[in-house]
């Protein structure tokens, strides 16, 4: 579904990713590990296009998106969301909700929103609040729910579980997992809490110092310790 | 910008630490380089002052010979043009210092034009007899005291509050002169009989040139004198310790402040300068011109001030010049450019700030160090580059 | 007492018009974060455009709308073309950028237009109403002038809060990098902002002028005044610049009827920097906490 092809991103001489590839396919979960400034991060803010990739380039469905301008990528049947959550505080939830929805051709969102909000019942209380009184998980929530208004056939999953109790990153995995094997999502999700991701995962990528080291099934990369001791601190 | 969805609600004083810079203005001409390549390492402080002193000095008097033969030289129209430069100069000087070396922007230095022309019409129509240099003193006095003021309150404010608060000085300080009518002259302003020319001056010009001295031209000697003074004052300031401290109160508030800089008081300080300047600008516009109204002393005054610095590129003393020398000889070119295309008198009066703001509009696109900082910024650059290239070889 | 009354009419009803142009300051400076010194300018601009109509024998209604359209697409103009390259530098040039607009434009409606005092006509009688015995110094054209400012903010408002369009205005301002990856078109609606500020600015300059006289500086007051207004009402609140624009609309009516014309300026700089030193957010900053 989404090709990430030999993708190098440079911010002034500093490389960040230096030759990534990395495949994303239908129906499963990829997770991209490593250290901070490994360049997970820099990955997914290059792949959704809010930093332009120096080389390589990025297919979606088929569709070379590398020169795209980020706007487009809702359209296109990417969604991402981004490091730190990108809830916007001042909106409601309601209207946090109907951004994710905006830009699909069809015309259900009433009813896709009421759908979230029976996913995630703690946001169907507060809908009509400002969306800064939620808690971390509810956050997530929110954002996750958003973005899966959107009806994409990518997810990008930017550290979900930062700054959240491990029964609420429990919840959320979960909920993905569950999307995943019933809708045939395809996901791209960068997580630094490796055990938990490679928990979830289909395949697990790791990345060192903008390079992978390593593509393999996620619960062979879970079981190989001298890899995990390295690269991945568990 | 702030982009993302985490900034704060926009407070626009206290610490905003390095988003309200400007764009780092041009170095001056005379940061003290010593590198260890050079030789032994002096000894800072009054060897190097010494020096620079000295040099600034001479620099000085060299200038000011070369425009006593410039106005004798050339036809008095010229002249006269070169005697406005005169005042331009000190004022643009002066917000060069506190824009481009302290951040901060300023509206308002027609306004502070106006209290040093003000005082000087003032105290000229009182005491007809006082000499022309303890009259320039108590209009900078005066014009130093407002911009105290000023700068009090100023001083915790930044970037477009500071611009509008400035703006607001501009725009409503005229009123003053038309509420005390009868002081102030109202709509029509004050005459200003011309100050008595120093016989010492004139005796000593006649003997060593050996000539008449027009009043005219003694206006002149004595404005350029005076915004040389300035200019030689500004630039031990700018080398000295309270550039450095401005510089660093513009670049990274916080750092400053950590390292025991009050800031108040150093912003308080620059806009006294600065306001100084100021007063002598203003000063000389009411001799020069022979008369103080509020319409001289409008928001394009301020704003054309503010196109010199941009153009001369915020910070350089020698961009200050050339900006000055731009708005002299600049305007009456495109005021007669209208009136031979058919323009009448008093539209044609007005190409002149259409070209000011579109000025402004441009050099911040294109050039935002400036025409001069530009130039000097690439010519640092290519400096830094060649003398990196020499350390890596000399390895 | 009466005089205080009439006072106060007349200064609610100012105060609508600086709250208009206020509301153009915020506007813009929730959409990016500038502040368009040359808001004023350009709504003079475009109520000279509106003169031209009139002097050829347009009507005051045709007048107008033909206004409020030039303000619209001058605002604009001004986003994509010169204020676009400076939105993300340093703020200081986006201050001069905006004095530019502001010197450039009246220098050039100085040029076009002229430079003398030209009457403005009023839509509606501008002599004060009578109620049995009592006159009020309130006229038609007042309410004329108060009816169009709510008008325009409802419209506003209920742009803002109840359509599509709307909600990505907002997000563009609030949050301009989620908002791009949720694929709202964030350089259309920062546009859009500006043009709707340009729309607003003009209405507030015709309105200024009904019954009035127009030259190429008549709105620098305006400039202070709305701009002061603003930050006392909070640069990010709407219902501050109403707030301030009333308060300031108060303080200058009084301040000319009691002290003197000249020094209304003034009063609104001492307004200015007593709500810098001592409530720099303004009124109704938003103390919304960041968290993420």
């Amino acid at each position: 579904m989404l090709e990430i092809n030999d993708l190098v991103v440079a911010y002034g001489p500093v490389k960040a990713l230096d030759g990534v590839n990395i495949s994303v396919p239908k129906g499963k979960i990829t997770a991209v590990l490593g250290a901070n400034g490994a360049g997970k991060t820099s990955l997914l803010r290059s792949v959704s296009g809010l930093v332009k990739s120096r080389s390589g380039n990025v297919v979606l469905d088929g569709t070379d998106i590398t020169k795209k301008p980020v706007e487009d990528m809702v359209r296109l049947g990417m969604a991402h969301v981004p490091e730190g959550r990108g809830v916007i505080a001042e909106l409601t939830i309601e209207e946090n909700l109907r951004l994710g929805g905006l830009f699909r051709k069809e015309s259900d969102a009433e009813e896709q929103i009421e759908g979230v909000y029976k996913q995630f019942p703690p946001l169907d209380s507060r809908r009509k609040r400002s969306a800064h009184t939620l808690s971390g998980g509810e956050r997530q929530m929110l954002v996750v729910g958003r973005a899966l208004l959107a009806k994409p056939k990518v997810l990008l999953l930017d550290e979900p579980s930062l700054g959240l109790a491990p029964l609420v990153v429990n919840q959320i995995f979960t909920l993905v997992r569950e999307l995943v094997d019933s809708t045939g999502l395809a996901v791209l999700l960068v997580e630094q809490n490796a055990k938990s991701a490679l928990g979830i995962a289909d395949t697990g990528v790791v990345l060192n110092l903008g390079k992978v080291v390593a593509t393999d099934d996620a619960k062979a990369l879970a079981a190989d310790e001298g890899l995990r001791h390295a690269y991945l601190g568990f | 910008m702030t982009t993302d969805s985490t900034s704060g609600a926009t407070t626009p004083a206290g610490a905003q630490g390095s988003t309200s810079n400007p764009t780092p203005g041009s170095r001056s001409d005379s940061d003290p380089k010593v590198t260890a390549a050079e030789g032994p390492v002096r000894t800072p402080g009054s060897r190097l002052l010494g020096s620079t002193l000295v040099r600034h000095t001479a620099l000085m008097l060299a200038a000011y010979v070369g425009i006593v033969l410039l106005l004798e030289l050339v036809s008095p129209f010229r002249g006269s043009q070169i005697g406005e430069m005169a005042y331009f100069v000190p004022a643009v000087a002066g917000l060069t210092l506190l824009t481009g070396l302290n951040g901060q922007i300023s509206l308002g230095h027609g306004a502070l034009m106006a209290v040093g022309a003000y005082t000087t019409a003032v105290i000229l129509e009182v005491r007809e007899d006082l000499p022309f240099q303890l009259v320039v003193l108590i209009a900078v006095i005066v014009t130093s005291v407002v911009g105290a003021v000023v700068g009090a309150a100023a001083a915790r404010l930044h970037g477009p509050y500071l611009a509008g608060a400035t703006l607001a000085l501009a725009v409503g300080l005229p009123g003053l002169a038309l509420t005390f009518e009868e002081r102030l002259g109202g709509e029509q302003g004050l005459r200003v009989s011309p100050p008595s020319s120093s016989v010492n001056f004139e005796s000593f010009i006649q003997g060593t040139l050996g000539f008449e001295l027009s009043s005219q031209k003694y206006i002149a000697y004595v404005g350029w004198a005076l915004a040389l003074i300035v200019l030689f004052v500004l630039s031990n300031l700018i080398v000295s310790r309270y550039g450095r401290v401005w510089r660093a109160v513009r670049d990274d508030e916080v750092a400053a402040s950590l390292a025991g800089i009050n800031l108040g008081r150093a912003r308080v300080l620059a806009f006294v300068v600065s306001a100084a300047c100021a007063g002598v600008a203003g000063a000389m516009i009411a001799v020069i011109t022979r008369l103080t109204a509020p319409t001289t002393f409008t928001i394009v005054l301020s704003i054309s001030l503010l196109v010199a610095i941009v153009i001369g590129g915020l910070g350089s003393l020698v961009g200050a010049i050339i900006g000055s020398a731009l708005l002299v000889f600049l305007r009456p070119a495109v005021t007669n450019l209208g009136l031979d295309n058919g323009l009448d008198a008093a539209a044609a009066a007005n190409i002149a700030p259409l070209v000011y703001g579109i000025v402004l509009i441009l050099v911040m696109l294109l050039a935002p160090r400036g025409l001069v900082g530009s130039i000097r910024f690439a010519y640092l650059t290519r400096k830094a580059g060649r003398q990196m290239k020499a350390a890596q070889q000399s390895r | 007492m009466q005089q205080f009354l009439n006072l106060t009419l007349n200064g609610i009803t100012i105060g609508f018009i600086y709250a208009a142009f206020a509301l153009c300051l915020v506007l813009i400076f929730r959409a990016t974060r500038i502040i368009n010194f040359g808001q004023g300018a350009q709504a003079m601009f475009t109520t000279y455009i509106a003169l031209e109509v009139i002097q050829r024998g347009g009507s005051y209604w045709l007048a107008l709308p033909i206004a409020l359209i030039s303000g619209f697409l001058l605002g604009a103009f001004v986003e994509r073309v010169i204020i676009r390259p400076v939105e993300t530098g340093p703020e200081i040039n986006a201050v001069i950028v905006t004095l530019g607009i502001f010197i450039g434009l009246i220098a050039l409606a100085s040029v076009v237009f002229g430079n003398t005092f030209e009457g403005f006509v009023a839509p509606f009688s501008v002599r004060g109403l009578t109620f049995g015995d009592t006159n009020i110094n309130i006229t038609p054209n007042n309410i004329y002038n108060i009816v169009a400012v709510l008008i325009a903010m409802t419209s506003l408002l209920v742009l803002f809060r109840f359509t599509s369009l709307g909600l990505q205005m907002r997000a563009s301002a609030f949050g301009q990098e989620v908002a791009r990856l949720l694929g709202v078109r964030v350089g259309r609606m920062l546009t859009l902002g500006w043009a709707l500020a340009g729309m607003f600015g003009s209405l507030a300059g015709i309105l200024i002028a009904g019954g009035g006289f127009i030259s190429p500086a008549f709105m620098d007051g305006v400039v202070v005044f709305g701009f002061v207004a603003a930050v006392l009402g909070g640069l990010d609140s709407f219902i501050g610049a109403v707030v301030g624009g009333l308060v300031l609309g108060l303080t200058t009516v009084y301040v000319q009827g009691y002290v003197g014309q000249e020094l209304q300026t003034l009063a609104a700089l001492g307004i200015l920097i007593t709500v810098l030193l001592v409530k720099p957010g303004g009124l109704f900053s938003s103390t919304v906490a960041r968290k993420v």
